[in-house]
């Protein structure tokens, strides 16, 4: 199954802890009902780290594109297909959620 | 601010891979007991041997407004070090508990109720769970390991158990 990601959707993380640590970024996800260092953990690199933390529940993805586009002065169709891409990446691995509408 | 594009990228890793510290380890163990659920990761250290060795994976769940019993092993910051520790819980002393490594002379303590983080409620080694030391045995031990050091005392028993464990399973 493919998962559909919309620019109008607003996205917040599933279930998991994420934490800054010694230089990397540390997602642990607690899915299954424990936080497993044995287990399957991820790191993001910088740009996914930056789309990341705003992927926080509060704003549209479009809204997500917009900001980033005019705080690094960046094409916004090059950023769109970037958000994009790892969002339908982190909803794969059930790391992130698509908010119901109000 | 420049725009250079750096594509965005996950990486997925085993845990066990990733060698954190021990602060890094303490953050990630306050985090994940914080929301409520328990938190699975390899020991470091001998304190606590026969019982928890060096590289057995531990369990430590959330106390979850329940109190630490005498017996118990839990994970709890050394207020004068700031360093996680896991020992067990030989006397409650107030509103503090003594606490001390099954294999150590030195009691730690007295450790404030905030300081406790979690409580043991698995070790694993080599895959298999080991339960000694954590169910009602806890309290001779707790009682012995006030005097100092258990492991002369438990290495014999130890000796005898593991073959039997080995035979059964195998």
């Amino acid at each position: 199954m493919t998962d559909v990601v919309r620019l109008d959707a607003i996205y917040a993380p599933s279930e998991l802890v994420a934490r800054e640590i010694e230089g990397e970024y540390i997602l642990v996800p607690l899915s299954s009902g424990i936080g497993d260092m044995e287990d399957e953990l991820y790191t993001l690199n910088s740009t996914a780290r930056v789309i990341w933390n705003r992927l926080n529940g509060k704003r549209t993805l479009r809204g997500v594109v917009e900001d980033l586009a005019a705080e690094y002065n960046g094409p916004v169709a090059e950023i769109e297909v970037d958000v994009k891409g790892l969002v339908e990446e982190l909803l794969k691995r059930k790391m992130l959620i698509e908010l119901p509408e109000s | 601010m420049s725009y250079q594009r750096v594509k965005p990228a996950i990486f997925s890793r085993k845990g066990g891979e990733l060698s954190l510290s021990i602060p890094a380890l303490t953050g990630l163990l306050v985090a994940v007991l914080d929301r409520g659920v328990p938190f699975r990761f390899r020991a470091k250290g001998f304190s606590m041997a026969p019982i928890i060795r060096n590289g057995d994976v531990i369990t430590v769940s959330p106390l979850k407004g329940t109190l630490p019993r005498w017996g118990d092993v839990v994970a709890f910051i050394q207020p004068d070090t700031g360093r996680l520790v896991i020992h067990r819980v030989v006397r409650k002393r107030n509103d503090a508990y003594l606490i001390k490594g099954d294999n150590t002379l030195k009691m730690d303590g007295p450790v404030p109720r905030d300081s406790i983080l979690g409580c043991v409620t698995g070790v694993e080694r080599n895959g298999t769970e080991i339960s000694l030391g954590l169910g009602p045995e806890r309290y001779l031990i707790a009682l012995l390991t006030r005097r100092g050091s258990i492991l002369p005392l438990l290495a014999p028993v130890w000796r005898f158990i593991n073959p039997l464990r080995g035979r059964s399973s195998g």
